[in-house]
This record gives C-alpha cells, structure tokens and sequence, in this order.
C-alpha cells in the first residue's frame, strides 16, 4: 500500500528554520537522510521530494481561453507543503511509524523537531503512476 | 525543471462527488487524457490521486517515539485531492499545465476553475545543508 506523508508549515515557519544554526541543520538533515537509507534498505523506499521556498508558489487559474492566469500572493496563514516522502509499506501503522520517525527529526538545540506530519493513502481505483 | 502541480480540496469532505455518471466519466477521461499527452511530450515524472480526507491522519512522535495519529480535522482545512510531478523546460510551460488541469470539466461539462498550487522541486537538498 503506497503512502504519502506530507509535512507542511507557514512561511514563518519556513522564516524559522533559515534561522537554525548550521550546527542544527547539519543534525536535522543527516536524521532525515538516515530515515531515507533505512527505507530504501527496507524496501519501502519510494521518492521524496523538498519543496522550494513558498515565495516562489503559484496559484494557477485556466481562463476561458485556456491561457493561465497565475497568482503568487498569500495570506501569511496559509500552510505550504515543504516536502514529501513516498513509501509502500504493508500497513497503515507502518506508515504511521515513519511519519512518527520524520517527526522526532532534530530542531534548534538537538530538540525533536516535533512536526505534525499528514499521512495519506494513495487512491487505489485511479492510481495514474506512468 | 521539475514543478508538482497541486490540487487542492476546500473541505474535509470525503467520497466521489454526486455528479452524475457521464459529468464523471468526461473528469476522468479528460484527466487520463492529459497525463497521456504530458508522458509523451516526456514532461510527466509522476500523477497521483489521494484516497479521501476521511481516512488522512496526523501522526506526531510520543515521548517514547510511537506515532501518535489523529484524524480529526476540521471543516476548513484545505486537503491535498491529487498531484502532478513535472519536468519542463519553463515555468511557462508548467503554468499552461496547470491552467489544463484547472479547466478540466466537471457538472455539465463546464471547466471546473480549480485552482492549481504550482512550485519549484528542489532537486537536492541545498549543498550547505549536507
């Protein structure tokens, strides 16, 4: 079963984090990178992916004449996806685990960084995959 | 450059939307379409459909790292409903995708007008970060 978690936050969270030492950085993605080795060697392992700054999101609206018509301002509350992991794993409790996993990713300090991650479930009936 | 087109739903409502059958048929035929086309121009990377909003969950990490879930969300979040991964060659390119994927029909037959969220995949984490 395919899964996707997703972890999302507010561009003052994302203000936040370019705050973080290098020291903490170092930590916070050399936690995430294990996490990425352990599901590849698991077999579990399908993609992710990071997201660039929310200040270079479009909102894109087809007109009538099927020309786009982007739109890049946002309320400052607007939570944007930061990043995603993909997993196919053989229960919803193992991707819940994983998700707990990304969650104690180390902040500021060495703190787990304690983010809420969104876990979803791949639609099955129209999976779209080429 | 790679872009993920989102597709958002206002509500944390869940199953097909009561449109009738053939309004349905045209959605998922203009869909399959479309992703067709993107995989024989070479600009699809991946296209996924989420199972619905009923069954996400929110996991976060206890004291002791076991995930703990929560599936109550309230009515106005905003739910990811599916998403497209591309490469192209412009962010132009990525827009006219994404004004596609907005007019796809819906009731009717009309253009639905959703709103698509657009933004840049990094293709890496930053090189400083590593």
């Amino acid at each position: 079963m395919k899964y996707i978690l997703l972890m999302s936050g507010t561009r003052a969270g994302v203000a936040g984090y370019h705050a973080w030492s290098k020291h903490d950085i170092d930590a916070h993605m050399a936690v995430l990178h294990r996490i990425n080795q352990d599901l590849t060697a698991s077999g579990e392992f399908v993609a992710t992916q990071g997201l660039a700054d929310p200040g270079e999101a479009k909102v894109v609206r087809g007109e009538k004449n099927g020309m786009p018509v982007t739109d890049g301002i946002f309320p400052e509350s607007k939570e944007f996806l930061l990043g995603y992991w993909i997993v196919d794993v053989a229960n919803a409790e193992r991707a819940y685990a994983i998700a707990a996993q990304i969650c104690t990713a180390p902040g500021p300090g060495g703190k787990p960084t304690n983010m809420p991650i969104e876990v979803r479930q791949f639609a099955t009936h129209a999976s779209k995959s080429q | 450059m790679k872009y993920i087109l989102m597709m958002n739903t206002m509500k944390a409502g869940h199953g097909v939307p009561a449109w009738p059958k053939k309004d349905l048929q045209a959605h998922i035929a203009f869909m399959m379409g479309l992703n067709k086309e993107l995989h024989q121009r070479g600009e699809l990377v991946s296209a996924e459909g989420l199972s619905f909003p009923d069954q996400a969950k929110l996991v976060r990490a206890g004291k002791d790292g076991r995930p703990i879930t929560d599936g109550v969300f309230p009515e106005s979040k905003e739910f990811l409903a599916g998403f497209w991964i591309v490469d192209v060659d412009s962010p132009e390119r990525a827009y006219a995708i994404a004004a596609q994927i907005s007019a796809a029909p819906g009731p009717g037959g009309a253009p639905l007008n959703m709103p698509i969220e657009l933004r840049p995949v990094m293709s890496a984490p930053p090189q400083e970060m590593l």
